[in-house]
Parts: structure tokens; sequence; C-alpha cells
């Protein structure tokens, strides 16, 4: 190692190492020290080889001076005409050293002709010629190169602009925003140093940068820079995103009192140069295009598009209608542009506290901006930056550019709410009021920006904000319950047991009605995608699935013991029985035997009989065998099975006087015990109904409950030669919901209306005439 | 050394991290899966609607253990699994030719 060499090194590294030297003054020092090692080695390469044409040009971010810890060197050797073998070698004793110190080179050999060709079909070296800086050797070859490439630059202008924009676009759209990921990339974000660099290319090529466009973006760029550095010295190597392990040291070195202080300054310096960055390649695309061909029209007598942006008359702003800045924000959002900038300043200048409570029209412009989708976000954007925004949220501010530190979260507060507020506009129609749903997701998250459990604090915040909205109590309360059990979906449906009634029951205790049950499902969907990726998936999408789809049927009416998972049918295997299999357990009476109508009213009369309430029954058929099952409750009685098994299989085969003896039976109960007084009874209801299967006819029966009534009903089917294909039963107190799938005897629905009209006289008659009177109406 | 692998219901996933760890277990995969065995490709019938459940979410567990150990994993799993109810899960122990520890390279039973 040279002298210059091991200098260097041990100068690097001090520098490196000093924690007092931070931000651009590192980056000039690494670059000066860097700068001089190259002269030393260049002059010795010159006069070992006797090239005396050659000079060393940075390029790039070493151009700009700006070289962090873990930088490339980008550099260029310029020679004057042929590549002899004394102007490589002279190239090796450069590169050499540079490599062999570990350093990483990005090097290029070639006469300045060459340079230019090459900048004049590529972008990425025709933009890094534009900080083109002489390092050692002849100037004049650097001096020629630099005029040269910025003579084509200027000279191309209008394809260079498209170009850059391209790429500007392309590079954004994959790194992502720098104000609103909780590990943004530095450079290459949306907001990052590059966006800053760009402009600086674009207005090289045509000037563009107004005095406005300028405020805040030189001290943005050094926040940035700054924050490169300290990412670099304390991750040891290259890269550009400050990722949330490096956050700590990072705030550290910069002074910064903690990593929410730190990303909060980051936030800001990215929302600067992004929105100074947005505003101008706006308008080189208007320039460039036209106003991408759309025709200036007036919207109304307060909105018009001119140049393919929304602009506000300026009388308009005058009489400042509290919702002007959310009309002009939702046609922005429609037409997938923007407000114009100085519309925007006009509006924020007039901006005032809207008026509580809100006007309906203000309440729904607001929804409506929300509504639009994934282009209101850049709209919300722009309003939010020039204070706009707060004057319909005050409570905005708390959650602006708030980091949150976990694993799942990939967005700042503000940004996930409104992402999570456009993701929900696209789950619209599958709620009855996408008012509510839009609202509520972009508030759900608002409590964290205030002390204390953030859906406590959300709640109270949300019914105040609600109320100030204007909405009535019944959607302030819904709102309410959105912010309170935005959770609740998702970990009920992966913390507990969806076959466990208890689930269902607390669930939907909690979530109360159909409409808050939907708009809980599709805020859960958006609040998840808007979290990161790894907070929905269509596993947990299947899981959620099916806790909304139980619970949403024991909202609409249906009981818990209907929606939780069916035991799976019993085999149907009658080897070794040849007429019938009969199984009584304590909680469980199980029937196989050939199938024909009638069975499964035998069955329950013979349960009847016993004094055996029936819980849940179901019935299946396959193949000429049927089966049912019967979950049964004794009571405080003890269960002889034998002798049910014994007068079930009496029963199937025709030598039981089962209705005599249910008849006797509900007489004896019936003087013994009333289950409820004479006139409070329900009354009864049967409804037929064929939508709700797509197999079978489903006739729900509602009625006051009575002695032997799952017989009497089933056994009214029977006389119709119906098939009992499922029996859902449910007793509520003084009164059944029970619930039958039947077909007839080809497997089809019952479609005709007096077919339909006699079953359901029958079955009215079979539920309210009691079984103690029968005998005496023969 | 044998390679344990449970599938099991996704609310039971806490249990079972429990027990394993109390049962002295120091490494856990965990999935998230979805499949079918008995219990689907079944419809539910609710009053008002049909529909299919295509396949069931589950969550898979892998444990690499020395074969002394296999037996109480496997009772430990069982026991923190066990609803009773249809669709609880399987369990199934597979042989492993060997295991290696990539921070330091310890291999076999030493890299469990």
């Amino acid at each position: 190692m040279t002298d210059a060499t091991s200098a260097f090194t041990k100068e690097r590294a001090a520098v490196i190492a000093d924690a007092t030297v931070t931000g651009r003054a590192l980056c000039q020092s690494l670059t000066a020290a860097t700068d001089a090692w190259l002269s030393v080695q260049l002059d010795a390469a010159r006069s070992g080889t006797g090239c005396e044409r050659l000079a060393l040009v940075a390029v790039g971010g070493y151009g700009r001076r700006e070289l962090c810890p873990g930088s490339d060197l980008d550099v260029v050797l310029l020679h004057d005409g042929k590549l002899t073998e004394s102007v490589a070698r002279a190239a090796e004793q450069v590169w050499y050293p540079v490599w062999d110190l570990g350093l990483k080179l990005g090097h290029a050999l070639r006469t300045v002709k060459t340079s230019l060709a090459l900048a004049g079909t590529d972008l990425q070296t025709a933009t890094g010629l534009l900080s083109a800086r002489h390092i050692a050797g002849d100037e004049d070859l650097t001096t020629e190169l630099r005029d040269g490439a910025a003579r084509q630059w200027t000279g191309r202008a209008a394809r260079w602009l498209g170009a850059l924009e391209r790429s500007v676009e392309a590079r954004q759209a994959v790194a992502g925003d720098v104000s609103f990921l909780l590990e943004p990339n530095l450079k290459e974000g949306h907001g990052g140093l590059r966006d800053v660099q760009a402009l600086s290319w674009a207005d090289a090529a045509r000037p563009i940068l107004t005095q406005l466009d300028q405020g805040g973006l030189d001290g943005a760029y050094e926040a940035l820079l700054a924050a490169r550095v300290e990412l670099h010295r304390s991750s040891g190597r290259a890269g550009d995103v400050l990722l949330l392990q490096e956050q700590d040291a990072v705030a550290r070195a910069l002074g910064d009192v903690d990593a929410d202080a730190l990303m909060a300054r980051i936030a800001r310096a990215g929302r600067t140069i992004s929105w100074s960055s947005d505003e101008v390649w706006r308008r080189v695309r208007a320039s460039m295009h036209g106003g991408r061909g759309r025709r200036d029209r007036v919207l109304n007598e307060r909105i018009v598009v001119l140049d393919g942006e929304i602009q506000v008359r300026p009388g308009a702003i005058d009489s400042s209608a509290p919702g002007l800045a959310l009309e002009a924000a939702v046609a922005a959002a429609t037409l997938e542009t923007s407000i114009n900038q100085q519309s925007l300043h006009r509006l924020a200048a007039a901006a005032t506290q809207v008026e509580e409570p809100w006007a309906g029209s203000v309440r729904q412009l607001f929804a409506d901006l929300l509504l639009a989708g994934r282009p209101a976000i850049p709209v919300i954007e722009a309003l939010d930056q020039h204070g706009v925004w707060e004057h319909y949220l005050p409570e905005w501010p708390a959650v602006r550019c708030k980091p949150q530190r976990n694993a799942y979260h990939r967005f700042t507060v503000d940004r996930h709410l409104v992402e999570a507020a456009v993701g929900a506009a696209a789950l619209a129609g599958s709620v009855d009021r996408p008012d509510l749903l839009v609202v509520g997701a972009l508030l759900h998250d608002i409590g964290k920006g205030f002390p204390g459990d953030h859906t406590e604090v959300g709640c109270d915040l949300v019914r105040t904000m609600a109320v100030r909205m204007g909405f009535v109590d019944g959607d302030v309360d819904d709102l309410v319950a959105m912010v309170e059990h935005h959770l609740l979906l998702p970990d009920a449906a992966s913390r507990r047991d969806l076959a466990d009634p208890a689930t269902i029951t607390a669930v939907a205790h909690a979530v109360g009605t159909t409409r808050r049950l939907h708009l809980l499902a599709a805020l859960t969907e958006a609040d998840s995608l808007a979290t990161g990726p790894a907070a929905w998936s269509p596993w947990k999408a299947n899981l959620v699935g099916l806790l909304v789809g139980k619970v949403g049927w024991v909202l609409a009416g249906a009981t818990v013991g209907e929606v939780v998972q069916p035991d799976p049918p019993p085999v149907f295997d009658l080897t070794g029985a040849p007429e019938e299999r009969i199984e009584v357990s304590e909680h469980e009476v199980t029937v196989v035997c050939l199938d024909h109508p009638g069975t499964f009213s035998r069955v329950a009369g013979v349960l009847a009989l016993h004094g055996l309430d029936v819980r849940v029954a179901q019935a299946w058929s396959d193949g000429g065998v049927g089966a049912s099952r019967f979950q049964i409750d004794a009571g405080p009685r003890t269960l002889d099975a034998e002798r049910v098994a014994d007068d079930i299989r009496l029963a199937l085969h025709g030598r039981l006087a089962l209705e005599a003896r249910v008849a006797e039976r509900a007489v004896e109960q019936s003087s013994r015990r009333r289950r409820f007084p004479v006139g409070v009874a329900p009354c009864a209801s049967i409804t037929i109904d064929n939508e709700a299967s797509q197999t079978a006819t489903v006739i729900d029966v509602h009625a006051p409950d009575a002695i032997a009534m799952l017989y009497r009903l089933t056994r009214a089917l029977a006389d119709f030669d119906l098939d009992l294909r499922t029996a859902l039963v449910q007793t509520l107190g003084p009164a059944i919901a029970d619930a039958f799938y039947v077909t007839d005897r080809a497997g089809a629905k019952i479609l005709d209306p007096i077919h339909q009209a006699e079953i359901e006289k029958a079955l009215l008659f079979a539920c309210t005439s009691r079984a103690d009177e029968q005998p005496r109406s023969k | 050394m044998k390679l344990i692998t449970a599938i099991i219901k996704p609310f039971k996933a806490d249990d079972v991290k429990v027990a394993l760890k109390g049962a002295g277990v120091r490494g856990i995969t965990v999935t998230e899966v979805q499949g079918f065995g008995r219990q689907a490709g079944h419809t539910e019938v609710y009053r008002g609607a049909e529909y299919t459940v295509d396949y069931v979410p589950k969550v898979r567990l892998e444990i690499l253990a020395d074969d002394g150990e296999v037996e109480t994993i496997i009772t430990t799993i069982t026991d923190a699994a066990q609803t009773g109810k249809i669709g609880d899960g399987k369990i199934w122990v597979t042989a492993v030719e060997s295991v290696v520890r990539i921070r330091t390279g310890e291999v076999g039973a030493d890299a469990i």
C-alpha cells in the first residue's frame, strides 16, 4: 500500500468515526479526501505511462460532492483518442487501488465523444454527466465533456423531459412514499433525494422551477441526506431504506429526542419534496401534452376545468361556501386530476372552521370524496398540505405523519386512515350505507393521535366528530361502533372457535345489527389491506368470511344452533343390520334405516313419548337409506336407552299406537304443567321459501311450543310424501323456531302455489291444535 | 431425529405454542394453510343460504425433535389442540436425515 493510500484509508476512517461531523459536512470531507487520493493515483499513472491527455471526472453523487460512507465512487476516465495499451495500463493503475480497498467503483474509460454518444441515448448516463466534476488531469477534456453534455441535454429537452418524467413515475411507484412508509426509501422514494435531483435536471433542460416550488426544498434535501449518511454509518453498509432497526441509532446521531421525532422530520421533508415534485411534473406534463388532451370546461358557476386541472373561480371563494374545497376535491378526484395550485392557495387563505353541525350537502361531499377511491389520495394530501383538510377534521394534525412501531404496519397513521377509507370505497357495494363505511374507515384509528388506548379514545373522539359532521343519532352510534369493534372480527375469526355457539353469540351480541356487521366486515378488509401485506391473505379472508356468514344468519333471525358447523352425517352403512341401526346415548339418538316418508316423525314421536326434548335434529338420505340424528335433553330423568331403542324399533315397524300414546301423554303432561299461560302464547306462522336453498324448499315454522311438536309437524310433512332433508329445531323459551328442508319424492322443490298452500294449512293445523285435543276432535 | 408436523385449528395455535414451550420445545415453524380433510368440501346449510366451503383455514406447525422427545410432543399437541369436534386436525412424524444450524454449523441433535 502506498503512503498516499494508507493516508487516505486513515483519513476516511477518521471522518466516518467522527460523530460530530454529520450530513453534508461529512459528505464534503469524504469527497475532498477521495479527490486528493485519486489525484495522486492519476498523476502517478500519467507519469508512469506517459499518457498526458487523461482526465478523471466524478459523476453522479460523487460529482455533486455527496459521498456517503457507503456510496459507490462513480468516475469516468477520459482519454483523447485511441485506446492504446498504455491508456489501458494507466486506467488499471487508477482502478486497482480502489478495488483493493474494497470500495465500490462505477468506472468507465472513454473519450469525450463516446461519452457524449452514450449520453445521447441513455437517460442515466445523460443525467450522471450533468453533475460531472473535474478531479484531476487534463482539465480541458473535462470542460469539453461538461459543456457538451449540457448542450446535448438542453438541445433535446422535450425528449429528455418525457423520459425523465416516466422514470420518475416508475421509480416512485416501486419505492413508495417517504412521508407515509414506516421504512422509507430516502433516495428513491416519492419525496426522496432523487426527486430533488430530477427537478434540477428538468430545470436544466427547460427552466421550470419557480420561487414557490423551491421553498423549503434545500432544507428538506439536507435532512434526508443527513439521515442517509447516518444510516450508512450505523448499518456499516450502503442502503437507502431507513429500516426500523436503524432508526434509533440514526435519531441519536442526529440529536433527535427519539426515533419518532426523527421520522416525523423525515416525513415533513418527504412531504415538502413530493409536493414540489408533483406540482412541477404536473406542469411539465401539461406543457408537453396540452393538459393531457382534456378540454377546458365549466362544471358549475364555482368550478371549472382549465388545462386539465380543477380551478375554483375567484368569485366563488369570496363567498367561502363551507363545502367549496370539498366540491373542488370531489371534482378533482372524479376526473383523476388535481386542484390548481393557485386555487389551493386561495382556498387555504379563505378557509375557516366549518359551521357545526355540517350541512347535509357538506357531509355528502365529504363522503363522495372518499368514495371516489384511490384518485382521492393525492387530492386529500393536497388539501392537507395547504392546511384545508384540518378545517374539516381539527383532530387530523394529531395523526399527521405519525409513525407506528410494529411489524405489521407499513404506513404512518394518517396515510393508513386515508388508505383504509379509499380501500373501503371499493367495498361500498357490500353495505347499505357507503357514507358511514368510508367515514368510519377514515376515523377508525384517529385515537392513535392521542394518549390512552386508541380504541377507547377513538370512540369518544368519533362521537364528537360525528355529531359535528351532522350525522343523526343512529348514524353516530354506528360510527362509534365501527371504531369500538374495528378489531373484533379479525380477532374473533382467528382466535376463537367458530364451531362454538358461544363465539357466534358473543360476536352477534357485540355487533348488534346486520348493517353494522357488514360495515365491520368491509372495514376489516380495508383496514387490513391498508395495514400491510401480512395483515390480509386468502387465509384470513376465509376465516373472517366464515365468521361473518354465521353471525349474519344469526342477526337475520336464525338460531345459533343452526349456524355452528353441523356434524357430518352418520355413515349410511346397514351392513350386518339388514333392517335398521339404532343408537341411543345420553345426548344423541341416531337412526339409520331404509328411507321412507314418516321415519323421522315416528322417531320424533317416540322421543316425545319418553319425555325427551329435541334440541337439534338433522335428517339425511342417500341411495334409499335414510338417517336421522336427534340431539336430546332428558332433563332430570334417567334415560332408559334400551327402552327408547325398543320403542323406536316398534314404531318403525308400525307396531306402536304412536298417535294415541302421544295424545295420552300430552293430556297427562298438560294437567301437570303448563309451559306458559294461555293467551301469552305467540302466534304460529309458516313461511315457505324457495330462494334460501339451491336444492330444497325451506319451510320455516314459528309457533308456541307444545308436547310432541316435532312429531306432529314432521308427520304432517310425511302426509304429503315430502322428503325431509334437514330439520333444524330450536326451542326459544315458550316458542319453537324450526326450519325444514324438504323436496318432493322426485327430489324437486315445491313450486306449485296450491301445493304450498295445502302444506301451510296442514302445518298450521298441526302446530295450533293441541295434542291433547286431537283424539276428541276426531 | 424426527420432523413433527401438525395441522390444527387456528384458534388453538396459541394454546399449543404455550403448551409446547412448557414442554421444553425450543423452536416451532408456523404457517397459515388451507385445505380439507374429512371436514370439508362440504356444504354448510344455514337458514336462508347454502354455501360451499372449499378449503378450511388451518395452522401448520413444524417441530424438529430428537427421537426421545417425539411422544411427549405429540401428547402435548393433542392435549392442547383437542376440541373433540370434527376438524381438530392431524399430526404426523417423518424421519429427518440431518439438521444443520446455519449460524454455528452445528450438526445433528445439537442443531435442534
